[in-house]
């Protein structure tokens, strides 16, 4: 066949259809993406009301018992909170010290970047089992009570218990995250440093960690996100209820007894009224939801806003 | 200071020891009673049941269990390897910008949907829908032994699939996205078209990438309690083909995960059922164990095989 | 003969004049033979990327089964040049012919309905840096050829694999290791590799883009030789900044500069008795 008898040849044919199959998945996800956003705000949007916010689930465990998100709201705060103060410091220490300390062909750094990779790949409802037997140790009873009466072991639910095994959950993300906007910190910052005659760690505490400050705090976000979402540990080590262990729970005084205590998050109230919970309330269970994936979004777009920040230092 | 920073990393470094030795040690009592029979053997839900009254010894068997978990972590790796591929694909290859960015966000929107939600959303649409109109009206007469109602391994896979799914896809896009310009130039001067570019030279050369996205998808799937529990219909039922493969798909399961937070409340306080949750812990532990380390030889394997010498594992 | 070459393939182009040998040169050797007829024929072509004007008014007959080589300062657009030939410019944004045509064997290659897989198959390209596919030696070479003959046998692909690696001056060295990573030759050996690629889906014109730019003198030397055996059968065009390398295999010489093709003659006129003082000056090495 002559040159121009290939050129004018027929293409072969029969590529399409793979493109245009990836075109279908593309449309397929996104279109279940979009009809749960839509389900939510469809079925959840009535119940969204002042009262909603501004109410308690009802102390009764009944089916249809209802009530409105207070509790909840202020659990899956509280939790986050406490959870970000267990995890921060050892996730920044641990990311600093991967990055600026160790030697990467080291069995240790192989050690414990094996152990890291492991423990991301735990369930959380192994974390949740994890939890309750640990803290159930009598000698643990001050995260908790001491259970029912006469029992030897510690109650082993409350939402200290839940916050630390939260952390340690969410340890692994926020560690690699937070270690690759160390890692990102451009070289000559570092020589900078060690040209005036700094001491290393000072160099990274002046220098280094402030630079890398946005990253850490996107991952630190993303964190909170993935503590919001929860269920597994919260169900299993926050005591399976829709409301506060501690009676008086906003009175400052009983602030201990809250942390020492059970409690509600959104993520155990949508579960609890969900059908497949006691209390079947579905539409409460949406608008807790809508509430619920509004939170998480609100604080991915923060997170991200906060990356950009860092792109825009680092450029 | 930085011994302080180095104490941060031994604990994050080696906190997963505690946890295995505190899941497996009080897994103990129900391993040295049962030794293997408790994977071999069926019945859980009646055990349970039993456990109740205190005078009984009970031996567990979680054998649906692992089957349920074994048969849903499949089904929905394969569909989302199929559907995640083809996001990949397109996001990486395929998306003019416009829709590029969108679709992205979306991804990263479903993986940011905690799971309770999906098991809502899954009980309220899923279940009634496969219910309606995928059971055939005489279900009952064909399979008398089970109730076939919707909640089902398939509502089950269908629901894990778009969980797990952002997290491959977003792997896969980086491995791809990885993938050197000149490969595919190299495809395309040879008279290749862009579509063969892509699935004879790209995916290929990015299959370790995939692999470890699908199994830290599988990982997602394997360990997901509570929107499985929601609406896989949580009975201990080994789905089977003697009615064919439609009817296993609308068989009932339970899975090990969901097991776990389904007994595990108030029941925990009785000794036996407490051990055997924390076995379940364990093969749950065990499991995570072999997908993580599995990917990593997995990934080192490949690329020694391509004579890529680099040190590199699998990013989680 | 790699050894001459090896100790000749001094890369500064200063010292330029002590390496015109005319044993070594093909434009002594050819110059009395007839031209042959043109393979690629440019029109006035004129590339712009965006605004950016890359070519503008580019004429020029390239030989049948003749070196071509494309000289010229960085930027110029030899690149450009090269791959309006196979059309590997479409993918990239912005990218537009401003007129003029390219034709192959008389036919434009620009036209309406040009299969332009087709074309990539008649127009092998190779490039600056070596570019195997992760995959093994066989595999490299056999991909293309599958995919453009469905369900060929694997006695007869092993002899296109065989030949077109035989044809590279590949063969004796990777024999026995066939089904080992591409990526685990040495860097001249994955070039002449990918020049085997391309031979193996039997090419009418094959083009390289500075392909001993990232190469050691002698494997340079060994591409240089391997050329100039496959001019035999092959239209062969070759962008470089190496003017030595020019001189010593190529037939005829494109001056570019600043998107203009300011000189296109055979390559001892060109390189000794250059029409334009641009030409002049830069193989003297005046700028670049
Ligand atoms: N993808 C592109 N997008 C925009 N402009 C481009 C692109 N590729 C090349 N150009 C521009 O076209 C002009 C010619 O580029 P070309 O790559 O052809 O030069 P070259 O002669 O091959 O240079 P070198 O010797 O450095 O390879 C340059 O000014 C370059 O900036
Ligand atoms: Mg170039």
């Amino acid at each position: 066949m002559s040159v121009q008898e290939k050129l004018r040849s027929k293409p072969q044919w029969g590529s399409g259809f793979g493109q245009f199959a990836c075109w279908v998945a593309a449309a397929v996800v996104s279109a279940v993406c979009l009809s749960i956003i839509g389900y939510l705000v469809f079925q959840g949007w009535h119940s969204l009301s002042w009262k909603f916010f501004t109410t308690d689930p009802s102390e009764s465990m009944r089916e249809g018992a209802g009530g409105g998100v207070r509790v909840p709201i202020v659990g899956t705060a509280l939790l986050i909170v406490l959870a970000v103060l267990v995890m921060f410091p050892i996730a920044v220490g641990a990311a600093t010290y991967l990055s600026e300390y160790m030697d990467e062909s080291s069995w240790f750094t192989r050690v414990v970047r094996t152990g890291l990779e492991v423990l991301a790949s735990v369930p959380s409802v192994v974390f949740g089992m994890f939890g309750l037997a640990l803290f159930s140790m009598p000698i643990f009873t001050f995260l908790s009570s001491s259970g029912a009466e006469g029992a030897s072991q510690a109650f082993g639910r409350s939402f200290l218990v839940a916050a630390i095994v939260m952390g340690v959950h969410v340890l692994p993300f926020v560690i690699k995250v937070s270690e690759e906007s160390i890692r990102a910190v451009p070289v000559s910052y570092r020589r900078g440093a060690h040209a005036l005659g700094i001491t290393k760690w000072r160099s990274i505490r002046k220098v280094v960690l402030p630079a890398a400050a946005p990253g850490i705090v996107t991952a630190v976000i993303l964190g909170m996100g993935l503590i919001a979402g929860d269920t597994a540990i919260v169900w299993l080590l926050l005591g399976g209820t829709t409301t506060m262990g501690a009676s008086n729970w906003w009175a400052p005084s009983q602030f201990l007894q809250v942390l020492r205590g059970t409690g509600a998050t959104l993520t155990t109230y949508i579960f609890f009224n969900s059908p497949a919970g006691d209390g079947n309330s579905p539409q409460l269970a949406y608008a807790a939801a809508l509430v619920l994936v509004v939170l998480v979004l609100a604080l991915n777009v923060i997170a991200s806003i906060v990356g950009r920040r860092r792109k825009r230092q680092g450029s | 200071m930085p011994l302080l920073l180095a104490s941060a990393a031994i604990f994050s470094g080696l906190v997963v020891t505690l946890v295995v030795f505190f899941v497996a040690y009080n897994a103990v009592p129900t391993f040295r009673a049962e030794g293997l029979s408790f994977i071999t053997r069926g019945g859980w839900d009646t055990q349970i049941n039993n456990a109740f009254t205190p005078s009984k010894t009970v031996f567990f068997g979680a054998e649906p269990l692992l089957i349920g978990t074994l048969l849903s972590t499949v089904g929905a790796v394969l569909v989302s390897l199929v559907l995640g591929t083809g996001c990949a694909i397109f996001l990486s290859e395929l998306a003019p910008a416009a829709i590029r960015r969108p679709f992205e966000s979306l991804v990263q929107l479903l993986a940011g949907i905690p799971s309770v939600v999906f098991g809502l959303v899954g009980l309220s649409i899923v279940v009634p829908f496969i219910q309606n109109y995928v059971v055939p009206a005489n279900a009952a007469n064909v399979v008398p032994e089970i109730p076939i109602e919707g909640a089902s391994l398939l509502a089950a896979i269908t629901v894990l699939s778009f969980m797990i799914l952002p997290f491959f896809v977003t792997v896969a896009v980086d491995s791809l996205r990885a993938i050197p310009r000149s490969y595919v130039d190299g495809g395309l001067a040879l008279g290749m078209t862009k579509w063969r570019t892509i699935t004879r030279i790209q995916v290929p050369a990015a299959a370790p990438g995939l692999v470890a996205g699908l199994v830290l998808a599988a990982a997602r799937a394997t360990g997901e309690a509570i929107a499985v529990s929601m609406v896989a219909g949580a009975i201990a039922f080994s789905p089977n083909l003697n009615h064919g493969p439609l009817y296993m798909l609308l068989m009932p399961i339970r899975t090990i995960a969901s097991s776990i937070v389904e007994t595990g409340g108030d029941a925990m306080s009785i000794p036996s059922i407490a051990s055997a949750l924390f076995a379940l812990a364990t093969l749950l532990l065990l499991f995570s164990l072999i997908l993580s380390l599995g990917a990593r030889w997995a990934f080192a394997w490949f690329n020694k095989r391509m004579g890529v010498r680099q040190a590199g594992g699998v990013q989680t | 003969m790699s050894d001459t070459f090896a100790s000749d393939s001094a890369e500064s182009l200063g010292i330029l004049e002590t390496l015109v040998r005319p044993a070594v040169s093909r434009a002594g050797e050819r110059e009395a033979e007839s031209t042959s007829a043109p393979m690629v024929t440019v029109n006035g072509l004129g590339v712009a990327y965006g605004s950016k004007t890359a070519l503008e008014g580019v004429s020029m007959l390239i030989p049948e089964r003749r070196i071509t080589a494309f000289i010229g300062p960085s930027g110029c657009g030899k690149s450009t040049a090269l791959r309006c030939f196979n059309r590997m410019n479409d993918g990239i944004s912005g990218f537009r012919i401003s007129g003029g045509t390219v034709l192959l064997d008389g036919q434009d290659v620009y036209a309406r309905g040009v299969n332009v897989t087709a074309l990539r198959r008649a127009v092998g390209m190779v490039f600056q840096q070596p570019n195997p596919f992760p995959m093994s030696i066989y595999d490299n070479i056999a991909l293309a050829v599958r995919e453009h003959e469905r369900g060929i046998s694997r006695s007869t692909l092993d002899g296109i694999v065989e030949q077109a690696l035989r044809q590279a001056n590949l063969w004796d060295e990777v024999r026995d290791c066939l089904t080992q990573s591409a990526l685990s030759l040495s860097g001249g050996q994955q070039q002449r590799l990918c020049i085997a690629r391309a031979l193996a889906v039997r090419p009418t014109v094959l083009m390289l883009d500075e392909p001993c730019a990232s190469l050691d003198p002698i494997s340079t030397g060994r591409i240089e030789e391997l050329l100039l055996e496959l001019s035999a059968d092959y239209t062969i065009v070759i962008v470089t900044h190496n003017l030595a390398q020019a001189q010593r295999i190529s037939d005829k010489v494109g001056f570019f500069l600043m998107g203009r093709l300011v000189e296109f003659g055979d390559a001892l006129q060109v390189f000794e008795a250059s029409a334009r003082p641009e030409t002049a000056e830069y193989v003297r090495g005046a700028f670049g």
